[in-house]
Formats: structure tokens, sequence, C-alpha cells
């Protein structure tokens, strides 16, 4: 039905901002990481978003375009960015190297904000969007009354 | 009196195509930060519009079974356009989903969704009226 298939579009993009809203507090938490379990200081993660057609059942393949068209998003994958570390000499650190540096991960903490506050609005969009058909599908059942 | 007549299936195309129309709105918001995805749009009122103005013919009149019957079937063949909106503008990422004209038109679509359905209650309320009239 057209309308389920609207909610499951909409809880997608809840699902995926909330896994984007799950790396950026992450990258905050991890701001001065210098160690880690692979070594080397916090690798700043990624979100890449990718959009896929909502197909629910053969019938909706069956069903053709409309479905090609209404595409659900998904984080497709977590990167670990390769931005080098910036070094800041420390001596007395325990992770500092031979010379004295430490390497810290190259994290803005303000552009993770920024991106936290647009992850947040993209979420309540989607709730509203989801809503909306949510509405649209109690007033169908209004119908004949 | 056709009990079946145009106004209802009027409704009923409309209520579809705004149906439609709102899966599409639910997956250019979910993909609004989706690199290089295209806004979608639905377009059904042309042809709505077209399937209205048949005026009662649905078809052409054909006078044997072996003829095809032109311009055929008024409701029943309605397909509604989906294209990719061009108007929009390209972000860095490739993406043209503009979240506040989505917004926007979502409202739009579910407020005439609700009329429609209104409507229909109405030319129900109608039949039925007219059904019990004699009680």
């Amino acid at each position: 039905m057209d309308l389920l298939t609207s909610l499951k579009i909409s809880s997608s993009g809840l699902a995926a901002n909330r896994k984007r809203m799950a790396a950026i507090s992450s990258n905050i938490a991890n701001a001065q990481t210098t160690k880690t379990v692979e070594g080397g200081p916090y690798r700043p993660k990624e979100v890449v978003f990718g959009a896929e057609p909502a197909r629910e059942s053969f019938a909706d393949i069956l069903e053709g375009e409309i479905n090609e068209h209404a595409q659900e998003v998904h984080a497709t994958e977590v990167i670990s960015s390769n931005r080098p570390p910036i070094l800041k000499y420390e001596p007395n650190h325990p992770d500092a190297d031979e010379k004295g540096y430490v390497a810290y991960p190259d994290i803005n903490v303000m552009k993770e904000m920024a991106e936290m506050i647009e992850a947040s609005r993209s979420y309540e969009a989607n709730i509203s969007a989801l809503n909306t058909s949510k509405n649209m599908a109690l007033k169908g059942l209004e119908i004949g009354k | 009196m056709d009990i079946n007549d145009k106004t209802i299936d009027a409704l009923r195309a409309s209520l579809n195509f705004r149906q439609m129309r709102q899966k599409i709105i639910a997956s250019n918001v979910a993909n609004a930060e989706t690199p290089s995805y295209k806004a979608k749009k639905v377009d059904f009122e042309q042809a709505l519009q077209r399937a209205l103005n048949l005026d009662e013919k649905q078809t052409l009149n054909v006078e044997d079974g072996r003829h095809y019957d032109v311009g055929g079937g008024g409701f029943d063949n309605l397909t509604p356009e989906i294209y990719e909106a061009s108007d929009g503008v390209v972000k860095e990422n490739g993406n043209t989903v503009d979240k506040e004209a989505e917004m926007a038109e979502m409202l739009d679509n579910n407020i005439l969704y609700n009329a429609s359905v209104q409507l229909l209650n109405k030319k129900l309320g109608l039949l039925k009226y007219a059904i019990a009239a004699d009680k």
C-alpha cells in the first residue's frame, strides 16, 4: 500500500540520521583522544548516505515506475577519515613520540556541532513527513463514515 | 442515475495520486542529504483534468467488438508523470532537494487530500440519503 511505503521511507530517513548523529557524537567525544585500539589517534568518522528504491514485495516491483522513483535513504557506509592528525609539542604526554610531539585527531568541534544541527533538522523533517503520511492514512479510514 | 459516476471516479483517482505524491515527497525529504540524489515530482493534475473533460463518455463508441476503443478508459488509464525536478538549486554534492519547498508541498498535498476525503464523504452521504429517502 502506498502510504505504508511512505512510512517506511520516512523511517529509513530517521534511522540514517540517527546513525549520522552517533558518528557526530563519537567525533565530539573523541576530539582529544590520542590512543585507540587500532593504535594512533582517533580517526574521525563520516557517514555516507545512499538512495535505494523502496520495494516491499514482488507486487511492488510489478507496479513499476512509482516504486523506482520513491527511494529510501540508507547510511551505506561509515568512513574513518584519513585526515592527517594534528601534531602538538607536549613532551610530558604519555603518547608523545621520541621528538615530544603528540598526534591529536583533526576534529573541528564547531563543524561537528553545525553538522549535528543539520542532522537534527533532517530528523525533524522526516518526523513531520511521517506524521503527514500517518494522518493521511487515518483520514482515509474515515471514508464512508 | 449511475451510482458510480464521475465524481467518485475523480475523487478516487485524486486520492490515489495524492498518496503517490506523498510517497515521492517522503522520499525527497529522506534523501535531502544523499549525494547526487535528484528531487522528483509527480504531476497528475493535467491527466485528471483531461479525464474529467471527456464529458460522460469515457471512450469512443465502437460498433463492432473488433474495433479498438480509442482514448480508452478515462479514469482507468490515468498515469501520473514522474520526473526529476529541473528547477532546484544544485548543492555541492549534486543533490537538488529543496527541503522547505518539499515541506510546503507536503502540507498542500495533505490539505487537498483531506478535502478529497471530505468531498467523497459528502457524495456518499448524498447517496445514502437518497437510498433512505422513503423510510
